[in-house]
C-alpha cells in the first residue's frame, strides 16, 4: 500500500511547488518593475534599506533557528562595514575584493569566538553576546587611529560609478539580497537545515544521533556573521558614511525584533519583519522617540499574544478564509 | 605602590562595589527565583534616579526621607511591570527575556519623551570632604557606601530571618516542591520583583547622584549586572556580592592606571576566561 500513497501525494506536492515558483516569479517581477513607475527617490531609498536589512535579518534567522539569540549581530555588521570602508578609502582597494573581505573578516572573528561563545545556551549566550556587542562598539569608538573614532569614516565610494544613485543601487541591493536570502533558504531546506532544527529542539538528542553539535553551531555562526558583514559593507557603500553609533545594541536588537515580530519559525518571518519595521519608521519620521516606545510595546504584545509573529497571524487569518484551507501546511 | 595612592583607589573601588552589588543583587534575585532575565533592570535603576530627583530636588523633601522613599516607589512600578509583562510568561525563559527587552526600550524612550534626553545632576547635600589621618574622602561617597551596606544588611536579614525570606529561598531551590508545601509561589514572585526593582532603584539613585541622570543611563548598570552575575554565578546572591566587589575594585585599579576603556576590555577578557573555565560562575552551581 505504501507506494500508492506516495504516488497519490505527488501531484499535490508538485502543484504546490509550481504554485510557489509562480508566486516567487510574480514577486520578483514586481520588485524589478515597480521603481520604473515612480520618480520619488524616497521610495527607492526605503526599498533599498529594506532589502539590505533583509540580509541581516535572514542571517540572524540562521542563529535563531539554532536556538541561539545573538545580541551582537550589529557588531559583526560593523566589522564588515569597517573592513570594506577602510580597505576602499585608506588602501584604495576596488569594491569587489573589499566586499569579499567584508564577509571574511567577520567570519574569521566568529570562527575564533564561536567555539567559546556557542558553548553557552539560552540566556547565558544572550548575555555574553550583549557584552561582546558593547565591547566592539567601544573598540570602534576608541581605536581612533584606525576607525576615526566617534566621527566615523566619510566619503566611502559607491561600488561602481554606475550605482551612485538610489534607483541603480536598488537593483544592486535587490540582486545581493536575493542571493543572500536565497542562500539562507537553501541552507535551511537542506540536510544542514534539519541538523540546525535538531540542535534547537534538543542538543543532546542531536549529539547522540551523530550530529557534531558544536562544529555545526560554529559553522552556522560563521556563515551568519559573514552574511551580516556583507550587509555592513553594502550599507557603507550606499550611505557613503560609517560611524560606531550605527552598530550598537539598539541595532542588534532591531535584527532580533525583525525575527520575533515576523515570526521565528520560518525564513519568511524575518523578511516580513524587516519589511514592516524598516519601512514603517521611515514613513513615520516625525516621532522618533514615541516610535521606539511603540516598538517596545509591540515587542511585549507579540510575545504575550502572538509568539509566532506576523507569519502566524497571517496563517491563522488564511485558515479562517475558505480559499486558504487547501494550501495550508 | 605607595599607601597614598592605594587608599583612594581602594576607597573608590569600595564605593563602586557598593552600587554594583545593589544593582546586581536584584538582577540575580529575579533570575534565581523567577528564572527571568530582566532586561529592563537598568531602566528601573534609571527610574530610581528620577524618583530621587522628584522627591529631593523638586518636592524638597529632606534627603533622609527622599532616599528611602525611592526604593518602594520604584518597587511599585516594578509590580505593575511584573503583572503586565512577566506574569503571563512565567517559566518561559526566552519569551520573557524578549518581552523584558521590549519593556526596556519602552521605558527608556518613554523617559526621553517625558523628561527629554539631556543629562541632569542631583545636587548632593553632602559636599564636604572628610579628612582622616591625612587621607581625604568625599563625603557623598561615604554616604553612598553607608546606604548601600545598610540596604544589603537589611536585605540579608529579611531573607535569612523572616517567614517570607524562607519562602523565597525555598522557591529558589525548587519551585514545584515549594508549591507542594503550600507556598504561594506567585506571591513570592511578586515580592521578589518588588525587592529586586526597589534595590535597583536605590542603586540607580545613588549612581545618578555620583555620576549623572539621563533616560539612557540604565545601559551601564545593566552591563555591570551582566558582568557581575557571569562572574559570581547567575542566580547566586553571595556570587553577586563577590562579583560586585571584584568588579568594583578591579575597575578602580584599572581606571587609575590604564583608563576607563581598558577597564572594560579587561572585564570582558575576564568574562571570556571564566566562561571557558567555569561557565556557571565562581559561586554558582552547574546546571544539568
Amino acid at each position: 500500500m505504501q507506494p500508492v500513497s506516495v504516488s497519490m501525494a505527488l501531484p499535490g506536492q508538485a502543484r504546490q511547488r509550481v504554485l510557489r515558483w509562480v508566486l516567487i516569479g510574480i514577486l520578483a517581477a514586481a520588485l524589478l518593475i515597480w521603481p520604473l513607475f515612480t520618480h520619488d527617490l524616497f521610495y527607492t531609498h526605503i526599498a533599498t534599506l529594506v532589502l539590505l536589512y533583509c540580509i541581516g535579518a535572514a542571517s540572524l534567522h540562521l542563529l535563531v533557528r539554532l536556538g541561539q539569540l545573538s545580541l551582537c549581530h550589529a557588531a559583526f555588521m560593523g566589522i564588515g562595514g569597517y573592513t570594506s570602508a577602510l580597505l576602499t578609502t585608506r588602501l584604495g582597494w576596488p569594491f569587489l575584493p573589499a566586499f569579499v573581505a567584508s564577509a571574511i573578516v567577520p567570519g574569521v572573528v566568529a570562527l575564533a569566538l564561536g567555539p567559546i561563545l556557542l558553548r553557552l545556551r539560552g540566556v547565558y549566550f544572550v548575555m555574553i553576546t550583549y557584552s561582546f556587542g558593547e565591547l566592539v562598539r567601544l573598540l570602534f569608538n576608541e581605536w581612533q587611529s584606525l576607525t576615526g573614532g566617534a566621527d566615523g569614516i566619510f566619503h566611502i565610494p559607491p561600488p561602481h560609478p554606475f550605482f551612485a544613485t538610489s534607483r541603480e543601487y536598488y537593483y544592486f541591493a535587490l540582486v545581493m539580497a536575493a542571493l543572500c536570502v536565497g542562500f539562507t533558504g537553501r541552507i535551511l531546506s537542506s540536510q544542514t537545515g534539519r541538523f540546525i532544527d535538531s540542535i534547537r529542539e534538543s542538543e543532546r538528542l542531536a549529539q547522540s544521533s551523530g550530529v557534531p553539535v558544536l562544529r555545526f553551531k560554529v559553522m552556522v555562526f560563521v556563515l551568519s556573521c559573514g552574511l551580516v558583514g556583507m550587509q555592513g559593507s553594502l550599507m557603507a557603500h550606499y550611505i557613503h558614511y560609517l560611524s560606531p553609533g550605527a552598530f550598537g545594541f539598539s541595532e542588534s536588537l532591531n535584527f532580533l525584533v525583525f525575527n520575533v515580530i515576523g515570526g521565528m519559525q520560518t525564513l519568511a518571518g524575518p523578511i516580513i519583519g524587516a519589511v514592516f519595521l524598516v519601512s514603517l519608521p521611515e514613513v513615520l519620521r516625525g516621532w522618533v522617540e514615541l516610535q521606539r516606545v511603540i516598538y517596545g510595546v509591540i515587542l511585549i504584545v507579540v510575545m504575550l499574544y502572538a509568539p509566532g509573529g506576523l507569519v502566524m497571524i497571517g496563517r491563522r487569518t488564511l485558515e479562517l478564509l475558505p480559499i486558504g484551507r487547501g494550501g495550508g501546511s | 605602590m605607595s599607601i597614598n595612592l592605594l587608599v583612594p583607589i581602594v576607597f573608590n573601588g569600595l564605593s563602586l562595589s557598593a552600587i554594583y552589588v545593589l544593582v546586581a543583587l536584584g538582577f540575580t534575585l529575579v533570575f534565581g527565583i523567577m528564572r527571568v532575565i530582566n532586561f529592563a533592570h537598568g531602566e528601573f535603576a534609571m527610574m530610581g534616579g528620577f524618583a530621587l530627583l522628584f522627591f529631593y530636588s523638586q518636592l524638597g523633601l529632606p534627603y533622609w526621607l527622599a532616599l528611602p522613599l525611592v526604593a518602594p516607589t520604584v518597587g511599585l512600578f516594578g509590580l505593575v511591570a511584573e503583572r503586565l509583562v512577566f506574569r503571563p510568561l512565567y517559566a518561559q525563559e526566552l519569551p520573557s527575556m524578549i518581552a523584558g527587552l521590549g519593556l526596556s526600550v519602552a521605558l527608556a524612550d518613554g523617559a526621553v519623551v517625558l523628561f527629554d534626553v539631556h543629562q541632569r545632576n542631583i545636587p548632593s547635600p553632602f559636599d564636604d570632604i572628610l579628612t582622616i589621618s591625612g587621607f581625604t574622602f568625599p563625603e557623598d561617597r561615604v554616604v553612598v557606601m553607608v546606604v548601600a551596606v545598610a540596604a544589603l544588611i537589611a536585605f540579608w536579614l529579611f531573607v535569612q530571618y523572616t517567614a517570607i525570606g524562607l519562602a523565597l529561598r525555598t522557591v529558589a531551590q525548587d519551585r514545584e516542591m515549594a508549591e507542594a508545601q503550600g507556598i504561594d509561589t506567585s506571591a513570592t514572585y511578586r515580592i521578589t520583583f518588588f525587592l529586586a526593582t526597589g534595590l535597583a532603584g536605590l542603586g540607580g539613585a545613588l549612581f545618578a547622584q555620583i555620576y549623572a541622570l539621563s533616560p539612557y543611563m540604565g545601559l551601564v548598570p545593566l552591563v555591570k549586572a551582566f558582568t557581575i552575575v557571569i562572574i559570581g554565578g547567575l542566580g547566586s546572591v553571595p556570587g553577586a556580592a563577590l562579583g560586585g566587589v571584584l568588579l568594583g575594585m578591579s575597575e578602580s585599579f584599572l581606571n587609575t592606571f590604564y583608563g576607563a576603556s581598558m577597564a572594560q576590555f579587561a572585564s570582558f577578557g575576564a568574562i571570556i576566561l571564566l566562561l571557558i573555565l567555569r561557565p556557571w560562575g565562581l559561586l554558582g552551581r552547574p546546571e544539568v
